[in-house]
């Protein structure tokens, strides 16, 4: 490494600049948090007050443990739900792939507090769709299903949240070339051997990204607890949080409590590198190699099957309940002709004063996050893998932090270190965008982080034997190797940042409303027909955006094409 | 939506490229002429403000987006030259940005409204608000001039109702509640639909009153016919309309709003009280615009602004302009008005209870 180091070069000056940035972008805000932390709310002395506040009373030591359970219900669910369909989806020869991304896409992009809002409408426990079917068909006196449960309030969350995973499979699946399947293949073992014994355990580090994500992002979630959660009766960090911003705000008592997720971040990390350690997941090495499509027999309709169920429940019903919403002038009176109208989209589209700003805001600002988060992750995974420069850990964990700290406690640190003087950014687009992009850069950066482990070195050594510098490497070699993955991710972030509430809520100013805070707004209104509209517009702009993007990704570049 | 809506057609579309700058022309083709009658008083404000080239920046939570920009902008056309800023956000984040910018010594904020009365005596206390006398106060309902602080540092500017709400699909008019009490029918156990005191004001307010009718066996009792807990008032309109629940504990505003377009909702006054709920408006301590936040306190209180509310299917505060649809003139119904000493020394108290009866 200090030889490595010793070599200065115009890219190491590169490298601490991204560095500066990570330090602005996470190290300030939260920095500021962890002051708060231990400050007096009116004095501003130091104490330890505001940690005996939050974590002395067992009902908020409580709310924590639940949202520990919760987010790891929700990534177990994610994982069942997304790992068949990235398999089936990268390596086999399964119909209807493309369908099986854009259910996935359109998962992504429906704001899971529109999906919860479905789910209450199609498994509420006396007016459910499900359960009138139920009680219609079968005569019961009981209903199916209760989403008021922690079981439903942790299947809505993964219906939402399993694109992670999936995404993150799919992607490193396609870098996986089939010439290890075809040597367990030599050796006797059959498709499901091959792929539970050597495909699957080498996707493994990504695997394991994902579902750290899924969880830290249920512990974060807000929307969904709050609107299935506290009628479960189940409290939760975030809702419990929210409870500390009502008067008297105790904001410094919320930066307490929010402090022990950075810890469990930490220590997420550190497992994760405990379960990945001494072994090597690298299968991107230069030599050739190409992939073909495993062919399934019959068995590609029973995967088909899946990847249906699980349209059907993440976006076909939900969405289905929410159209109606949107297309009636009273959703209470559920389906009839006279009850049709588009006048929410017509209301929206061209008589409502903020919705066509807050569309353009929405995609102005997640475009911007996603391509600086993007940048930015790169660089730094490729620094912390590489070993660059010393503390690798450090600044991986400074890129992962922003991931648990909820929204709102993120966004008090964001107000604190732009808001005022020196740079007075309140209400601008900056520190909207500074805000995503800090927010999503733990996204961006898993993703980075798995890609580069994935390509062995060498072949940037080649072009440094050659003469080109570390700045050619990843430009001629790196960036065209992870294209795809990287792709991947900047529509990860970009959809992520498309659906954030929480930190949006507090820097809002009057000129940059986005998308999810009128949603919320409008919630809060108790107006679902606009909102299931606004969520409709969402949907439709998305889907566009997302398929010419995936357009103009081309081919797999190493799936052989043709009959063979 | 309402007739506002409709007006608003074509300036929505150009409003989306042109932001600001085009809008006072444009309110004036909307023919609102301005039918204020400006007072002595108020013109001289205005003169000063505009004198010193002011604008009034102005942090609100409990309006829709929509209806605090109209307010704004209708300022603006009543007094052209003086410009306001409307900062509207979620109670919570209001309080929290205001409180960081005393802290910060950035005085953004010179009028700001709330519905949490709580954060009025502690910003009284710590001598951040303003002392002055409204012109208008006088013109609202003799209700809301009491409920305006007597030292003449917050004032009531806007008002809401929470009552009893019901799907009119499942419960008939003749079976629906009369009173609170009537919630407690084992025959509405699993059908009520009530807000957390935590997360909602309104709730807040409506729990501190209850308690104070009934005592916390009120809540007790409500247990047990399981009520469903939402988070804010207004979600017990969509468990309504839904018809996961038939009753509820509701606001006025909201369910009358969502029933004028058919939802199958309806509202009553119950005969043991219609609770009042109130948010106030304060100046912040040395503004650097004090005319232009006195003028705009004054045109919160105006008959211009109460149109306003009522377009938008909010209470009106004073008796000359008429309410929203489907609403009771508030001085000819019952009140239940907690003074702010038991709302402040309760709400903390309730939040408690609730905990302990409800267990989230």
């Amino acid at each position: 490494m200090l030889r490595r180091l010793s070599v200065i070069e115009p890219a190491t000056l590169l490298w601490l600049l991204l560095v500066a940035a990570l330090v602005v972008l996470v190290a300030w805000p939260v920095a500021e948090l962890l002051r708060t932390s231990f400050m007096a709310p009116r004095t501003g002395e130091w104490t330890l007050s505001n940690y005996t506040a939050a974590y002395g009373r067992a009902r908020y030591v409580e709310a924590l443990f639940n949202s520990l359970y919760l987010g790891a219900a929700s990534a177990a669910i994610c994982a069942v739900l997304a790992v068949p369909m990235a398999w089936a989806c990268s390596r086999t020869d399964m119909p209807g792939r493309g369908f099986a991304w854009f259910t996935v896409l359109a998962a992504f992009i429906i704001p899971p507090y529109l999906g919860a809002v479905g789910w209450i409408l199609l498994a509420g426990p006396n007016s459910g769709w499900i359960n009138q079917a139920w009680v219609w068909l079968t005569g019961a006196e009981e209903s199916l299903v209760n989403v008021y449960t922690f079981w439903g309030m942790s299947i809505v969350i993964a219906l939402h949240s399993y694109p992670f995973i999936f995404i993150f499979t799919k992607s490193a699946l396609d870098l996986v070339n089939s010439e290890m399947e075809d040597a367990a293949n030599i050796l006797g073992a059959g498709t499901w051997t091959t792929t539970l014994k050597i495909t699957l355990p080498l996707v493994w580090p990504t695997i394991l990204a994902g579902i750290i994500l899924v969880f830290l992002e249920t512990i974060a979630l807000f929307g969904t607890p709050a609107i299935i959660g506290i009628p479960a009766r189940i409290n939760v960090v975030t809702t419990q949080l929210w409870q500390f911003f009502e008067h008297p705000v105790r904001a410094e008592v919320a930066a307490a409590y929010a402090m022990p997720l950075l810890l469990i971040t930490a220590g997420l990390i550190g497992l994760q590198k405990i379960m990945l350690s001494r072994k090597g997941y690298v299968s991107q090495t230069g030599k050739g190699g190409e992939r073909r499509l495993i062919k399934l027999g019959p068995w590609r309709w029973v995967l088909l099957a899946w990847c249906g169920f699980v349209c059907l429940l993440s976006v076909a019903a939900p969405m289905v309940a929410l159209l109606q919403a949107s297309f009636s002038r009273a959703w209470g009176r559920g389906f009839s002709l006279d009850n049709l109208t588009i006048m929410n989209y017509r209301y929206l589209l061209f008589e409502h004063d903020g919705a066509a700003l807050s569309v353009v805001n929405t995609f102005v600002f997640s475009a911007a996050a996603a391509t600086l988060a993007i940048f930015i992750a790169l660089a730094i995974a490729y620094v912390v893998k590489r070993k660059l420069l010393p503390g690798g850990g450090a600044l991986a964990f400074l890129c992962m932090a922003p991931f648990v700290i909820p929204g709102i406690v993120m966004a008090i640190g964001f107000y604190a270190a732009y808001a005022g003087p020196p740079l007075t950014l309140y209400g601008t687009a900056a520190i909207m965008i500074l805000a995503f992009t800090a927010r999503f850069l733990p996204i961006a950066y898993a993703n980075g982080a798995a890609g580069v482990q994935m390509i062995h070195p060498e072949m940037e050594e080649a072009v440094r034997i050659l003469g080109g510098g570390r700045l050619t490497a990843v430009k001629s070699v790196l960036i065209p190797l992870l294209k795809k993955a990287l792709l991947g991710g900047w529509l990860l972030v970009f959809i992520l940042a498309t659906r954030e509430l929480s930190a949006a809520i507090f820097l809002v100013g009057p000129e940059t409303r986005t998308i999810s805070v009128l949603l919320y707004d409008l919630s809060e209104e108790g107006n679902l027909e606009v909102l299931s509209a606004l969520g409709g517009i969402l949907l439709v702009i998305t889907l566009v955006f997302v398929g010419t993007g995936m357009k103009l990704i081309g081919r797999d570049f190493m799936l052989r094409r043709g009959g063979e | 939506m309402t007739g506002t809506g409709w007006r608003l057609d074509r300036r929505g579309f150009v409003g989306l490229t042109a932001g600001g700058l085009l809008l006072p022309s444009l309110v004036r083709s909307q023919g609102i002429a301005p039918a204020t009658e400006i007072s002595a008083h108020e013109r001289g404000l205005y003169e000063a403000a505009r004198r010193a080239n002011e604008s009034a920046t102005w942090y609100i939570s409990h309006y829709s987006s929509e209806t605090a920009e109209q307010i704004g902008r209708a300022f603006e056309a009543t007094y052209p030259g003086v410009k306001a800023n409307v900062v509207r956000t979620t109670a919570q984040v209001a309080y929290q940005r205001l409180t960081q910018d005393m802290r910060a010594r950035v005085r953004n904020c010179d009028v700001f409204s709330s519905t949490d009365i709580g954060q009025y005596t502690t910003l009284k206390g710590d001598g951040q608000l303003e002392k002055y006398q409204p012109q208008s106060l006088r013109f609202l309902f003799e209700s809301f001039q009491k409920a305006s602080d007597p030292d003449n540092f917050y004032w009531v500017t806007s008002a809401g109702t929470v009552l009893i709400n019901y799907n009119t699909r499942h419960v008939s008019a003749a079976n629906a509640p009369k009173k609170w009490t009537d919630l407690l029918d084992p025959k509405w156990r699993n059908r009520i639909s009530v807000g957390h005191p935590s997360f909602s004001g309104y709730v807040g307010n409506w729990v501190v009153a209850m308690r104070l009718l009934y005592g916390w066996d009120f809540f007790k009792n409500l247990e047990k016919n399981k009520p469903q807990i939402g988070r804010s008032i207004n979600d017990t309109v969509t468990m309504l309309n839904s018809g996961e629940r038939w009753i509820g504990a509701g606001p006025g505003a909201t369910t009358q709003n969502s029933a004028s377009k058919g939802n199958p909702l309806a509202i009553i006054y119950p005969e043991d009280g219609t609770l009042l709920m109130i948010a106030t408006t304060g100046i912040m301590k040395s503004t650097r615009n004090p005319n232009a936040a006195r003028l705009f306190v004054e045109f919160l209180m105006g008959k211009r602004t109460n149109e306003i509310h009522a377009a938008n299917f909010s209470d009106t505060t004073r008796p000359d302009v008429p309410p929203y649809p489907g609403a009771k003139d508030l001085s000819t119904v019952k009140l239940l008005r907690p003074t702010d000493a038991e709302i402040e020394k309760g709400i903390p108290e309730i939040r408690e209870l609730w905990r302990d009866t409800f267990g989230v």
